[in-house]
């Protein structure tokens, strides 16, 4: 090892001067290349020598994880047992049990449960043993076990909110990847929360889950002069399609309270103030294609969301059919004469909804909607330009939803120059709109199945009379890695009257914007 | 998930028309002239407004007041199965005071309680801010407000509206004889302490009554007051506890424990003294029309003596019962107003 500084004539003095910071820098660099060179030199070296005897006949005569003191042997041996030699009808090659060993890292790893990075290694077992045939080979996964409880505590202050919070999660609790999270926390806005939620991977499988969860709040809705009171919990079972997207089904039980009205509260918000159970079955389908969900410059989402709440068997005092469809689409858009990323990429939004009234239970008769069940829309995540569910029906200065919903936006995003194109900041303009309708008043009383068909259907008519309410602007975007913050001045072009438009500047924070 | 920053609840709470031009000209960002109009010219285009959901209430014309009652009762105006309620509904039905009446419940209202009182709005469309409600406390006021302004508004226009005058005459001759007997402190004291006899006395043994002895509350207060919120079991059961917990802390208030006893012979008192008040009269106070005493004795009255409603533990009922001017009372007003 030649020491880049041993060139000095008095090592005191060298010493004395303290180490430059550019030969620092330098003999860092020079070290690192060289460890990354011999490691690449020795994974090369291994890659050959797996390579040559890639096709050696080899059998898995055991699998050992080393570290995992709190995870079941039960557990493990569900993942790993399938991949033993004794399990299986023929020999693998050594490529083949290398990559069926590696899957089975992947799943641990997956499980989150074990610190990163999980090295395999690979023995022979002692030709003394006589149990051991030559083909026989030993597989040790080295693993480092996350901590089993964490606490976080906080407050935090900002958005005209102040809030305190706990958190604390249980993982691996039974040593079978199960994990528990409570969440409490107290603010000015959502003035208490409380949240718990219990969650285990089924037959040690990372994409197959179950969950069961329970959830006390109360939340101020200022849009609406309301606070909503819910109590109530779910279960739901979560898994992994073939195709790469994520399915999620679940039933719902929900006790509801629309209370503390504020003394200028609505009729509309009146009458619906007091008690409600939604009780319902959900399903959501995921399929997320984007390089990078809260700044994406090429992919696409997809998602949709079916409830189906009080029909039949599920009882409870609301009944309906609810279905949401959301799309997102971006492309990069190169621009002539910059060679690579130009920075520049477009991304296009659609949503859409549908509240349909169902009769409860055994009735013939659909209720109308609730206000806790209807849409907003409106606010900086979704229609920019307008306030919190500032579209859609207004009953004074009360946003009161609506049964039917259509809204898309197109955003063009540029880097800021000055700014390297990696860094998580972009300029954008953007084009926004929507229309959120309530279900017309049934014009002959009854709501039976028919007449119920007529209206829907003549209100999502109506979403295409006239144009939606449109706003425009342009902005700064800060796409932190679990939350996008935005800042855009924005004006609107059309709007229906009563609808809350918002003149200027609008800050907004949100995990999927539009 | 999202929140926006910048509208606080002070500010959404505001009539919309103010909070726009406050947000297009910020205090600390004079906006300059020019801007302010091409701010003005936004948006390009205002449609009509949206339409209300259909759970709305589309009439708005009359007041209405909000009380405990059945969707049925509500359309038919009968007696609300609340004594706070049914006080402030025979008081306004005493009165000629046209309104209808709206089944809720106690967290709609403004206080926390029912009943309240929703003026008429006067504006058709939806998106004017709609007129503050009237707690309980302040009705008897209210009414007396409303009807000086239209005293005041057909003297001031001179056309003939004789029916105007007509219904409106004597309940207002009424209301100013109330108030010079109000004049007279000895009057003052009096009305208080019969009051207090309904307020406290009656209140309580009624409290008991429904609410803690087990037989009237799943005969009476479970079907009234708990199963029209929920269907679901749970919640029910929730707020059944709820119920009984909240009038067993209103008895705590009053004495540190449940003399079931003591309030039952207290209300049977009550119930004489009342009886004494009234004697060989038609109303309370000798007066021609009944009053709010009369609204406040009928409130508890119409209840305890409703077969309906199926009093099992009849112990307070059969105290009412010994009283047959009170009884005659009750039926004179039901028939004359319900």
């Amino acid at each position: 090892m030649a020491d880049p500084l041993e060139s000095g004539d008095d090592i005191f003095d060298t010493l004395r001067k303290g180490v430059d910071p550019k030969l620092q820098a330098e003999k860092d660099r020079i070290r690192n290349e060289r460890e990354y060179a011999h490691y690449e030199k020795t994974q090369r070296r291994l890659g050959e020598l797996i390579q040559n005897n890639s096709t050696l006949p080899t059998t898995i005569s055991s699998i050992r994880i080393l570290g995992a003191s709190n995870t079941r042997k039960s557990f493990l041996e569900r993942i790993f047992n399938p991949i033993l030699s004794v399990n299986q009808d023929r020999p693998y090659t050594l490529a083949e049990a290398i990559r069926e060993v590696s899957a089975g890292a992947d799943k641990l790893h997956r499980l989150d449960i074990f610190h990163e990075p999980i090295s395999i290694f690979i023995d022979r077992p002692a030709k003394t043993d006589p149990s051991t045939t030559p083909t026989d080979i030993d597989f040790y996964l080295s693993v480092r076990e996350k901590a089993r409880i964490l606490i976080k505590t906080g407050t935090s202050a900002g958005n005209g909110e102040g809030e305190a919070y706990t958190n604390v999660q249980l993982r691996n609790m039974f040593g079978g990847a199960e994990s528990l999270s409570l969440n409490a926390s107290l603010g000015t806005r959502t003035r208490s929360a409380y949240q718990a939620n219990f969650e285990s991977p089924i037959l040690s499988n990372p994409d197959l889950r179950w969950e069961i969860g329970g959830i006390a709040s109360s939340t101020q809705k200022s849009w609406a002069s309301h606070e909503e009171v819910l109590k109530g919990g779910w279960t739901k079972l979560r898994w992994m399609a073939q195709g790469g997207g994520r399915h999620e089904l679940g039933y719902n039980g929900i006790w509801r309270q629309i209370t503390g009205l504020a003394s200028n509260a609505s009729p509309t918000i009146r009458n619906d103030a007091g008690d409600s159970v939604k009780s319902s079955i959900q399903h959501t389908w995921v399929k997320e294609r984007r390089d990078n969900p809260m700044l994406p410059t090429r992919g696409y989402l997809n998602k949709t969301t079916v409830e189906l709440a009080g029909w039949g068997p599920l009882q409870g005092d609301v009944g309906f059919g609810k279905a949401e469809v959301e799309a997102q689409g971006a492309i990069p858009i190169p621009i002539p004469g910059v060679k690579g990323e130009s920075g520049v990429s477009l991304t296009a939004n659609v949503r859409a909804g549908l509240l349909y009234p169902l009769p409860l239970g055994l009735e013939s008769e659909a209720k109308p909607s609730r206000i806790n069940d209807r849409f907003g829309l409106g606010g900086p995540t979704d229609v920019r330009g307008f306030r919190l569910s500032g579209l859609g029906p207004h009953d004074g200065s009360d946003a009161v939803g609506g049964d039917v919903y259509a809204a898309g936006s197109a955003n063009l995003l540029f880097p800021i120059p000055g700014v390297p194109l990696d860094r998580p900041f972009r300029f954008q303009t953007f084009l926004t709109g929507g229309r959120l309708l309530a279900l017309k008043k049934l014009k002959n009383g009854g709501t039976n199945s028919e007449n119920v068909r007529q209206v829907v259907g003549s209100t999502i008519a109506e979403l295409s009379n006239g144009l939606p309410s449109i706003a425009a602007g342009f902005g700064l975007i800060y796409a932190h890695s679990i939350a996008r913050f935005e800042l855009n001045f924005s004006l609107p072009l059309v709007q229906r009257s009563g609808e809350d438009a918002r003149k200027g500047l609008q800050f907004g924070i949100g995990i999927n914007m539009m | 998930m999202s929140q926006d920053a910048d509208a606080t609840p002070e500010e959404k709470q505001k009539p919309r028309a103010k909070a726009q031009i406050k947000h297009s000209s910020w205090s600390w960002f004079a906006t300059p002239q020019p801007i302010k109009h091409l701010f003005d010219k936004f948006p390009l285009e205002i449609y009509s407004e949206n339409e209300l959901p259909q759970r709305t209430a589309y009439e708005r014309d009359p007041h209405a007041l909000y009380v405990f009652t059945t969707n049925d009762g509500a359309r038919a105006g009968a007696p609300s199965f609340n004594p706070g309620c049914l006080k402030w509904q025979a008081y306004l039905k005493f009165r000629n005071f046209p309104f209808i009446t709206k089944s809720s419940n106690n967290h709609a209202s403004p206080t926390g309680a029912l009943p309240f009182l929703l003026p008429a709005s006067s504006s058709s469309t939806s998106v004017e801010a709609p007129p503050s409600p009237v707690p309980s406390n302040r009705i008897q006021r209210w009414t007396r407000d409303v009807r000086e302004k239209r005293i005041a508004d057909s003297k001031s226009s001179n056309l003939g509206n004789k029916e105007a005058k007509q219904g409106e005459a004597q309940p207002e001759t009424r209301a100013s004889t109330e108030e010079a007997t109000a004049s007279s402190d000895i009057w003052d004291i009096r009305y208080e302490a019969y009051m207090s006899l309904l307020d406290h006395r009656i209140r309580n043994a009624y409290l008991y009554s429904l609410y803690l002895s087990p037989p009237n509350f799943d005969a009476i207060a479970f079907p009234l007051y708990i199963a029209p919120s929920t269907t679901n079991t749970l919640v029910r059961i929730t707020i059944s506890h709820q119920l009984r917990a909240a009038a067993e802390a209103e008895l705590l208030k009053q004495s540190s424990r449940i003399d079931v006893e003591a309030i039952y012979q207290e209300s049977e008192k009550a119930f004489a003294a009342l009886s004494d008040l009234l004697g060989d009269d038609e109303y309370y106070f000798k007066e021609k029309k009944p009053g709010l005493f009369d609204a406040s004795v009928f409130a508890y009255t119409n209840l305890l003596l409703d077969k309906g409603l199926g009093w099992r533990d009849t112990r307070m009922v059969n105290g009412l019962r010994c009283h047959p001017n009170l009884v005659a009372h009750q039926k004179k007003l039901k028939k004359a107003y319900f």
